[in-house]
């Protein structure tokens, strides 16, 4: 049961690249306003031109940390820079011997390593859809053998993870959004992450979310996440969420919390 | 809207494998069929005799120290050592020039041996060009040891074409717990029918079987009594079989103690005395170690007395002296570096309604696998 709660926080820390309520676009939280969900990171308004996120609970299992800091406008479209680091080798460690719920071979020891993302969002708003179009440059940084066999060959996992493999890649999006009616909003969110001259070198993803915003201080999504791309056996596509032993898709349900510090 | 709910209903279409094939439906009862790159299509069968060959090639580990078949602690091997052990199984598969070759133990898409789809790279390297492949165990990803993605299982390749490849499954275990089943092994007969040495109206068949290693419950007997009704099948249609694989049971009349051979921890004296604190500790003889006793319900020692007993069925290899260690074909992959020999015991055997002559317990290959080959030549008529 605790390795399946280690998978988990992989895949959800692994997921806080996730654009849901306000992170998706160029626009940055309110000063003193933070949000957090089940899944998603803290995310916390530091001044009008910028804001921190972190995944609280799992900090101290894949210590991580997000800054978006808002920069001049483009061609009318809003922008903001964003940078991401991440630390995964003590969860991947943890991840890694014999036994149920140990997903990376006994034999693999995984060295210190660090990521580093930085992003370059564009948003612009059309009466009750708002645009917003990302890409940036990832760096995986290795001190020491990471052995190109010890990989997580799982939708999700293989391509966020393939930057330490690869050294370097990028990625892309486009995020729409739109107010349906009343309180209820959908995105729909298109990633393209590629590693050049890696065994699987892309990875495309997709999600469609229905948002229901109860308020400004709490929300519950919906909806699904497909991955498609090349693996190291492969092409493969995956609807996620999926249960193997149930052999179905279930909807990734999100509920999420705000409060704006006074 | 109408378009989101066309574009989730594709989605769903794109991505329905199942992470676990638990090969329950009808469709899953046919083999998947292979061809080599180049076939030679000049042979022809002139009614002589043909040589068979069983093999577990152990997913071309060779001898790596893997950590569930021996006394290793890996999981994953590199692509190219895999790929140079198969490349030495196919030249050996050359030397020997079987016509027809039953292979447990292949990775046709598996983390473990580098995803190299290993029917066809035997079939692209030996003089063999068609082949027949039922997966005993295929996942998306096994979330135990880091195993990841396997898909390996059961294959015939033969000279000649193949045709009617029916994957016929065996019974699961029933000593695990549902979730440790639902992401186990599949064990199955492969059967196909090979029409160029049909003779005088006699359909022949190829039949491969991987039975049971590690069952502690009677499920090894539920496997020898489904191979010898398929067997029993095709000899009352009067036709012909010549089949084999890896039954997992010793002859009769074998020892079938093998605990403190193959446990890791077992000391080895001067004198070659075996000791050991793990096992036999218990006043009834017990504990075992699972795959390593051939006890374990009343009966499993004589397990394939039946198969001998029977008049219309003939063994490859005479067993009538179950010591004779030059019939052996497994030991544990590491045993000899434990100072345990290359082979202890017999576990691979063929059979057939017609006849055998010239069989061969090729022990000189003994590093590709942690099992041996045997091969014989059939013969429509008894010598």
């Amino acid at each position: 049961m605790k390795h399946l709660i280690k998978i988990i926080i992989l895949s959800a820390s692994l997921l806080a690249g996730e654009k849901t309520w306000s992170s998706h676009s160029a626009e940055i939280l309110e000063q003193g306003r933070w949000e957090i969900g089940l899944f998603q990171p803290l995310r916390y308004g530091y001044s009008n031109y910028a804001e921190f996120s972190i995944h609280p609970g799992w900090f101290f299992l894949i210590p991580n940390l997000e800054i978006k800091e808002s920069q001049k406008s483009l061609f009318g479209y809003k922008t903001a820079s964003q940078y991401r680091l991440t630390y995964p080798t003590m969860l991947l460690n943890m991840l890694s011997g014999d036994g149920i719920g140990k997903v990376i071979a006994p034999e693999h020891e995984i060295p210190h390593m660090f990521s580093f993302s930085g992003s370059l969002i564009g948003t612009r708003s059309f009466k009750d859809t708002k645009l917003s179009l990302n890409g940036g440059l990832d760096i995986g940084i290795v001190l020491g053998d990471l052995n190109p066999i010890s990989t997580i060959d799982l939708p999700l996992v293989y391509h966020r993870l393939g930057v330490f493999y690869n050294g370097w890649g990028f990625h892309t999006g486009i995020d729409i959004e739109r107010a349906i009616s009343g309180k209820f909003e959908i995105l729909f969110d298109l990633d393209l992450i590629a590693l050049p001259g890696y065994d699987g070198n892309y990875s495309m993803e997709n999600k469609i979310l229905l948002s229901w915003n109860k308020s400004r201080n709490f929300r519950v999504t919906t909806g699904y996440k497909f991955i498609s791309g090349e693996f190291p056996y492969g092409k493969d596509s995956r609807l996620l969420p999926y249960v193997p032993i149930l052999e179905r898709w279930i909807p990734i349900v999100e509920l999420q919390w705000a409060r704006n510090k006074k | 809207m109408k378009i989101v709910i066309n574009f989730i209903t594709l989605l769903f279409f794109l991505s329905c494998e199942p992470w676990v094939e638990t090969f329950e439906d009808d469709s899953d009862l046919e083999a998947v069929m292979f061809e080599a790159l180049e076939i030679n299509d000049s042979l022809a069968y002139d009614g002589g005799s043909v040589r068979v060959l069983t093999w577990n090639i152990r997913v071309g580990l060779g001898r790596f120290p893997w950590i569930y078949d021996s006394c290793g602690d890996s999981v994953i091997r590199e692509k190219s050592p895999v790929e140079k052990t198969l490349m030495e199984i196919a030249e050996k598969l050359n030397n020997i020039d079987p016509d027809i070759v039953l292979l447990q133990e292949v990775d046709f898409l598996s983390k473990r041996s580098g995803y190299i789809n290993q029917i066809q790279f035997l079939l692209d390297n030996t003089n063999l060009n068609y082949g027949a492949y039922a997966s005993m165990y295929k996942t998306q990803f096994a979330p135990s040891d880091g195993l990841g993605m396997v898909d390996g299982g059961n294959a015939i390749l033969s000279k000649y074409r193949l045709e009617n490849a029916e994957r016929i499954p065996l019974a699961l275990r029933t000593d695990q717990s549902s979730v440790v089943q639902y992401f186990y092994l599949r064990r199955n007969i492969l059967k196909a029918k090979i029409p160029d040495l049909a003779q005088d109206g006699k359909d022949f068949y190829a039949v491969n079987i991987h039975a049971t290693a590690f069952a502690t419950d009677d499920t090894k007997q539920k496997h020898i009594d489904k191979y010898i009704e398929v067997l029993n099948s095709i000899d009352n249609e009067g036709n012909v079989f010549v089949s084999g694989g890896d039954l997992n049971s010793v002859p009769p009349g074998a020892g079938y103690d093998f605990c403190l051979l193959d446990d890791c921890d077992t000391q080895v004296d001067s004198l070659g005395v075996l000791s050991n604190q793990n096992y036999h500790t218990n006043q009834d003889g017990g504990p075992h170690l699972s795959g390593s006793y051939f006890n374990n319900f009343p009966g499993e020692p004589d397990l394939l007395k039946p198969l001998y007993d029977n008049e219309s069925f003939s063994g490859a290899v005479d067993i009538s002296d179950p010591t004779d260690t030059t019939k052996f074909t497994h030991a544990q992959s590491t045993s000899y570096e434990r100072g345990l020999g290359i082979v202890d015991r017999k576990l691979d055997y063929l059979f057939t309604n017609g006849s055998w002559s010239s069989s061969v317990t090729h022990q000189g290959a003994w590093e590709l696998s942690d099992h041996i080959a045997v091969s014989s030549y059939f013969n429509y008529e008894s010598e």
